[in-house]
């Protein structure tokens, strides 16, 4: 998959889970500067990226990923 | 997606980002237009995944649901909270969530029993059942899905299964026991029929003590979203069957009674014949079964009264159309005869055409169609609990017979130009007296289920029953009434409340089956004069509450002499400065208080 395609399922999977409008999840959005960007939340983003893009993310990522670059590179390298 | 016997019309999305935007997408669309409920989920484990599941069945059905959880290992806490008066939160529905692997850290060690997590269980259901809530949802637990003792279970020493199990039967009696005030969801069963894949999240059960799969979760939202239905009053009461294709296989009038598919071996023959087994099933419950198809009467009956695999028989009807008139008229005049709204009535029918028409013309009635894969059709009136209520009383068990004699009065009322000298002709009895032990769950099912005849459609549970009647300044009155026909059961019920200068009628319902006969007028006079006499009130208060349904008694108490100030929301108080009504008790009516 290009990844800009893919860039734009997860801005709107991120859109969905936040209840955010897509235009304002800024590329550097991480969870320590996104409000809504919880540990629930957490766990539904990585749920719904996964039923979204197809892909499964190990105990590590769900753990380790934490910024919008993360959740690219990360699903970059799923999807290549 | 996969497909499973559990689609049905309000399945929800199942990628996560889709239906959490559709739940927004219900919630606004919905908004300051929906009638609420809430619930509090006190749980040892993580169960916020429920969520958007529970909400989006609830916005489908119409119902804005508040969602509180509480937070881990600390429901003793939490329940004392919900319990201070002060509490902010006081839930109507209070959801218990509790997995074993965190009831009893022990679960799982050589020679595990029971013992301690049954202790512990029985404990949170004592403290549970002390709170005020009026509704309690309690769960079974997941059994283990392998042996841990291999293929030969051991002889003396205890197993996990076996523990397990005997643990989910004390949970079922007590659920059992506490009726209607406990329901169950029935995790174990869940599993069943998910499966250890589509149920157990393992993954974030070690990450996060989040223990469930979508899939499972929806199943709880599912089972919860039928405890709120029917708590709500939102249960179905008539169920409105086509005949061939629906009740058989094959069309009776070209067939014959030999050619149709309907036997107890042979399928489909037999997906018909299971079919009906579930049919009668909820007429035991006292759903009533009515007959709606485009045929020859004497056919239809025919199979009814004579095929030997037909288990439907004359006396499960309620009433039929069998003709050849669209459809959408039959069940309108259905819902006329039988004194009910149009929304307690399911269709079910093999045509697409059929079901779209009816779904058009009269869009409260849910519509459904008898599956192409015949083999899941006996799933179909059960799996989406339509017809569940909290409690089945003996009277719905006997609703068939109540609705029986109707028709015969219907019958009768023809017979007679002067409606007086018909009305005293049926010898009508009524019996008005404060709520019995016996009638407390009666009372409270006609308060969730009762919709046109209800001025004030204010739901109780039988918990909210027993406090009312047994307070000192509020008073339950029931009507039950007979006549020469036989009885007529529970039809009535008026709540009052004592103020310090007047009285307030907080509640009046009446069963539609019994109005007409001036019954409304003798129990409102006499509840009335029982309260005052209790109390030595001198003024009164009433109030009207419009909802969809209760058009008709909008202008009730106008009759009574009272005095209306409508309301900008289209409700309307009143006032009457006397301690009694200016109307007379209609002279054939007996009235007794036993």
């Amino acid at each position: 998959m290009q990844s800009e395609l893919i860039e734009q399922k997860m801005r709107k999977v991120m859109g969905q889970v936040f209840k955010l409008p897509v235009e304002s999840i800024a590329a550097d959005a991480s969870r320590e500067n996104l409000e809504q960007w919880d540990s629930l939340k957490h766990l539904n983003l990585m749920l719904a990226l996964e039923d979204a893009l197809g892909v499964e993310f190990s105990d590590a990522e769900i753990a380790e990923i934490n910024s919008y670059q993360g959740l690219v590179t990360a699903l970059r390298h799923k999807s290549s | 997606m996969k497909s499973t016997l559990n689609l049905s019309p309000t399945d929800a999305p199942m990628a996560l980002g889709e239906l959490l935007a559709e739940v927004d997408r219900l919630d606004d669309a919905l908004a300051g237009n929906a009638s609420g409920i809430s619930l509090l989920f006190l749980r040892n484990v993580t169960m916020e995944g429920v969520e958007p599941f529970l909400r989006f069945r609830l916005l489908k059905r119409g119902i804005r649901p508040s969602l509180r959880f509480g937070g881990y290992g600390s429901i003793r806490q939490d329940l004392a909270e919900a319990q201070s008066p002060s509490a902010a939160y006081q839930p109507n529905v209070l959801v218990l969530c509790l997995m074993l692997e965190e009831l009893d850290p022990a679960y799982g060690m050589p020679g595990w029993t029971g013992a301690r997590a049954r202790s512990e269980l029985a404990e949170l259901l004592d403290a549970v059942a002390a709170s005020n809530a009026p509704t309690i949802v309690i769960n079974t637990f997941v059994p283990p899905f392998r042996s841990e003792t291999g293929f030969q279970p051991p002889k003396t020493t205890p197993n996990m299964e076996d523990e397990v199990a005997a643990l989910n039967q004390f949970v079922r009696q007590y659920v059992r026991g506490n009726s209607p005030r406990f329901c169950l969801t029935d995790w174990e069963r869940l599993a069943r029929q998910y499966g250890e894949a589509d149920s157990m999240d393992y993954r974030y059960w070690y990450m996060s003590k989040a223990p469930f799969k979508k899939r499972f979760l929806d199943g709880i939202a599912h089972e919860l979203t039928k405890v709120v239905l029917a708590l709500k009053g939102q249960a179905k009461k008539c169920l409105v069957l086509d005949c061939d294709n629906t009740l058989w296989g094959g069309v009776v009038g070209e067939d014959g009674i030999d050619g149709i598919r309907l036997d107890g071996h042979d399928y489909p023959g037999k997906a018909f014949y299971d079919f009906q087994k579930t049919v009668l099933q909820l007429a035991d419950r006292g759903v009533l079964v009515v007959l709606c198809s485009k045929n020859n009467e004497t056919d239809v009956f025919e199979v009814l009264d004579n095929h030997p695999w037909c288990l439907i028989k004359r006396s499960h009807l309620s009433g039929f159309r069998v003709n050849w008139e669209d459809k959408a008229t039959n069940i309108a005049a259905l819902a006329q005869e039988l004194n009910l709204g149009l929304d307690s009535f399911v269709f079910v029918d093999d045509n697409p055409a059929e079901v779209e028409l009816v779904g058009q013309a009269l869009p409260e009635v849910t519509s459904l169609l008898v599956p192409q894969k015949l083999y899941e059709y006996p799933a179909l009136l059960l799996r989406d609990g339509w017809f569940d209520t909290l409690s089945v009383s003996q009277e719905d068990k006997q609703r068939a017979a109540l609705y029986q004699g109707e028709a015969q009065r219907k019958a009768e009322r023809t017979r007679f130009v002067d409606i007086d000298a018909y009305l005293s002709s049926m010898q009508i009895e009524a019996n008005i007296h404060p709520a019995s032990d016996g009638e407390v769950e009666r009372v409270a099912q006609l308060s969730q289920k009762t919709n046109q005849f209800n001025l004030t459609t204010r739901r109780y549970s039988v918990h909210d029953i027993e406090a009312l009647r047994s307070g000192s300044d509020s008073a339950v009155f029931t009507l039950t009434a007979r006549d020469r026909f036989g009885a007529l059961g529970l039809v009535g019920v008026l709540i009052a409340k004592k103020e310090p200068d007047h009285a307030v009628v907080d509640t009046l319902l009446m069963s539609c089956r019994v109005l007409g006969r001036g019954l409304e007028t003798a129990f409102v006079l006499d509840c009335m004069d029982q309260a005052r006499q209790r109390w030595n009130i001198q003024q009164w208060r009433a109030e009207y509450i419009p909802t969809k349904k209760n058009g008709q008694v909008a202008s009730f108490w106008n009759g009574f002499g009272f005095t209306p100030a409508p309301q900008d929301n289209g409700a309307c108080l009143y006032r009457l400065e006397a301690p009694a009504a200016d109307k007379q008790v209609p002279g054939y009516l007996t009235i007794r208080r036993e």
